[in-house]
C-alpha cells in the first residue's frame, strides 16, 4: 500500500517531467502540491525531490505553475526536515518574489510559507525590511483573507520597531506596487 | 498515461492549503422553505456548531437561501464540507464551500497555529513555538478545543442563532440577543465574492479521499451523544421560518384565497357551502311594474355574466393542470 503510494508519486513526478503539454504539467503539479498537504507523503515527495521542483517552479512564467508550486511549499514547509530544506535551498528569496505576484492566491500561500519558515535563524531574512512594508501594505487590502494574514504577521512575526520603520519608509515612497487582483 | 487520463479529468486544477480552509462554511442553494432547523441539525452531525445564520444580502438563486455556519474545529468543517457539498437536501443540490473571509484576524491566527501543531505532532517533532504571544491568548481556547468538538457547549450552539433578520417572534429575539451581542455584526459586513475556489473542492476531495481521511488519524467518528445534541437543538430553537418563506406562505394564502371566493359566486349544485353565506342584493321595490322588470332584467343580467367571469377564471387553472400541482411541490 505505502509502496503503492511512492509509485503512483514516483509516476507523477515523471510525468512533469516528460509531458510537453502546459495543461499537464499544471495538472500534475497541482497533484503533488495537493499532496504536499499530508505529511504520510513528506518522506515520498523528498525521496523524489519534489522540493526542488517547487523551488524551481517559482522562477516559472506561467502563473498558474507558481501559484501551485509555492502552494506545495505552503503545505510542506511546516515540517522541520523541510523547513531546513527550503532555508539551505535559499528558497526564500523565490518566495518573497511571490509576495508582488498579482495572483492573490500566489501571495497569500507565499504570506503564511513565510511565516512558517520564520526561525531565530531565518528571521532577518523572512522579515526583511521590504517584506514587512509589503505586509504593511497587504493589511490594508480590501481582500479580508489577505489582511488578516498580513496583520498576523506584523503583529506575530515583527517586533513593533520593524513595522515603525516600514512605516516611516513607506511613507516617503507613496507610489506602491499594486496590490494582487482579487 | 493512466495519470494524465486522471489528471485531466478534473478540469481545472486547485492546489489547497490552509489559506483556503477554514471553520466557516458557506452553504447555497438552500430551498427557502423555512428548512433551517433541519439544514443546522444535518451539518452538527458532523461537529459542534459556533454559530451560524442566514446570509440575506448574499447572492442567490431563486427560491434559495444561503446560510454560513461556523464550526467549532476546522477538522468538522472539513468532514461536513465534503460530506454535504453537492447533497441532496429537499429536492435542491447545496453547493458548500470554506469562507475563511469570514474569519477575524484571532481565528486566522489560530487556524494557522493550529496547522502548526499539527504538523509538528505528526511528524513528531516537539518543536517549541518560536511565538510566546501567541501561546498566551490561545491557551484558554486550545484547552477547550483540546477535546474534538466538545458536546457540552452544543446547548449554547442552538442558541446562537444571530441572524438580527430571522426572528419571527419576539421571544426569540430576546432569547437571542443576549448571547449574540458580541459577534452580532463582525462578520457581516463585507460579503466579497469568493468562488473561485468552490467549483473544483469536490474534485480534490474525490481524487485525494484516502488522503483526507487518514490526516487527522485520531479522527472524529460522530459521537455517540449526537442524539442528545438533536434534542438540544430542538429546545433551543423551535421551528424556524425565514422571511422570503413567510412572503411566499403569505402570497399563497392570499392566492388561495382569491381563488376560493371566486369559487364561492359560480353556483354549484354539488359544493356545500359552509357558514354563513353572503348578504343577498336587496331587491328594490322601484314603485312601477314597469321598472321592476327593467330592474330584475338587468339584476339577472349581472349575474349571468358575473358567473360566466368566475367560471372562466375556476375553469383556468383546472384546465392547466400542471401548474398547481407544481406549486404545491414546492410545498412539502
Amino acid at each position: 500500500m505505502e509502496l503503492g503510494r511512492l509509485e503512483y508519486l514516483q509516476a507523477l513526478v515523471t510525468e512533469f517531467q516528460v509531458t510537453d503539454s502546459p495543461e499537464a504539467k499544471e495538472q500534475v503539479l497541482a497533484n503533488l502540491a495537493n499532496f504536499a498537504y499530508d505529511p504520510k507523503n513528506y518522506e515520498y515527495l523528498r525521496q523524489l525531490q519534489v522540493l526542488d521542483l517547487f523551488l524551481d517552479m517559482l522562477a516559472e512564467d506561467n502563473e498558474t505553475l507558481v501559484e501551485f508550486a509555492i502552494g506545495g511549499l505552503c503545505n510542506l514547509c511546516l515540517d522541520k526536515t523541510n523547513k531546513d530544506y527550503i532555508l539551505e535551498a535559499n528558497g526564500v528569496e523565490s518566495i518573497i518574489n511571490c509576495l508582488s505576484s498579482s495572483n492573490e492566491e500566489t501571495v497569500m500561500s507565499a504570506v503564511t510559507t513565510l511565516m512558517y519558515l520564520t526561525t531565530p535563524q531565518s528571521r532577518q531574512q523572512t522579515t526583511a525590511l521590504p517584506v514587512v512594508e509589503c505586509m504593511l501594505r497587504f493589511s490594508l487590502s480590501a481582500s479580508r483573507r489577505l489582511s488578516n494574514l498580513a496583520t498576523v504577521f506584523l503583529e506575530d512575526y515583527c517586533t513593533p520597531l520593524q513595522v515603525e520603520e516600514a512605516r516611516n519608509l513607506s511613507k516617503h515612497t507613496a507610489v506602491g506596487i499594486p496590490l494582487p487582483k482579487d | 498515461m493512466n495519470i494524465l487520463v486522471y489528471s485531466f479529468f478534473f478540469f481545472s486544477p486547485q492546489v489547497y492549503t490552509i489559506n483556503l480552509e477554514s471553520r466557516y462554511l458557506l452553504i447555497q442553494g438552500v430551498p427557502a422553505l423555512g428548512v433551517m432547523k433541519e439544514l443546522i441539525e444535518q451539518f452538527a452531525l458532523y461537529g459542534a456548531i459556533e454559530e451560524y445564520h442566514a446570509l440575506d444580502e448574499y447572492p442567490a438563486e431563486q427560491f434559495t437561501e444561503v446560510y454560513l455556519i461556523k464550526f467549532q474545529k476546522l477538522q468538522c468543517a472539513r468532514v461536513a464540507k465534503k460530506k454535504m457539498d453537492e447533497r441532496s437536501f429537499f429536492g435542491s443540490l447545496l453547493h458548500v464551500c470554506y469562507a475563511p473571509e469570514f474569519e477575524t484576524v484571532q481565528e486566522t491566527r489560530e487556524k494557522l497555529q493550529d496547522r502548526r501543531k499539527y504538523i509538528a505532532k505528526a511528524t513528531n517533532q516537539r518543536e517549541c513555538f518560536l511565538l510566546k504571544k501567541i501561546e498566551g491568548p490561545k491557551k484558554t481556547v486550545s484547552k477547550n478545543s483540546e477535546h474534538d468538538c466538545p458536546w457540552s457547549t452544543s446547548g449554547s450552539c442552538a442558541a446562537s442563532n444571530w441572524d438580527p433578520s430571522c426572528f419571527t417572534s419576539s421571544h426569540r429575539v430576546s432569547h437571542n440577543t443576549g448571547y449574540a451581542s458580541g459577534n452580532h455584526n463582525q462578520s457581516l459586513l463585507a460579503f466579497p465574492q469568493y468562488d473561485n475556489s468552490c467549483a473544483e473542492t469536490s474534485g480534490y476531495f474525490g481524487q485525494n479521499t484516502s488522503l483526507t481521511l487518514s490526516v487527522h488519524p485520531g479522527g472524529h467518528t460522530p459521537p455517540t451523544s449526537l442524539m442528545q445534541r438533536t434534542v438540544l437543538i430542538d429546545n433551543g430553537v423551535d421551528r424556524f421560518m425565514p422571511r422570503t418563506t413567510h412572503l411566499q406562505e403569505r402570497k399563497r394564502k392570499r392566492e388561495e384565497g382569491n381563488k376560493f371566493s371566486l369559487i364561492g359566486t359560480s353556483v354549484d349544485s354539488t359544493e356545500v357551502i359552509i357558514g354563513p353565506q353572503l348578504p343577498q342584493v336587496p331587491k328594490v321595490d322601484m314603485d312601477d311594474d314597469s321598472l321592476n322588470t327593467s330592474a330584475t332584467l338587468i339584476r339577472n343580467k349581472l349575474k349571468e355574466v358575473a358567473d360566466s367571469v368566475s367560471r372562466t377564471s375556476v375553469q383556468k387553472p383546472e384546465s392547466s393542470s400542471a401548474k398547481p400541482l407544481v406549486k404545491q411541490r414546492r410545498r412539502i
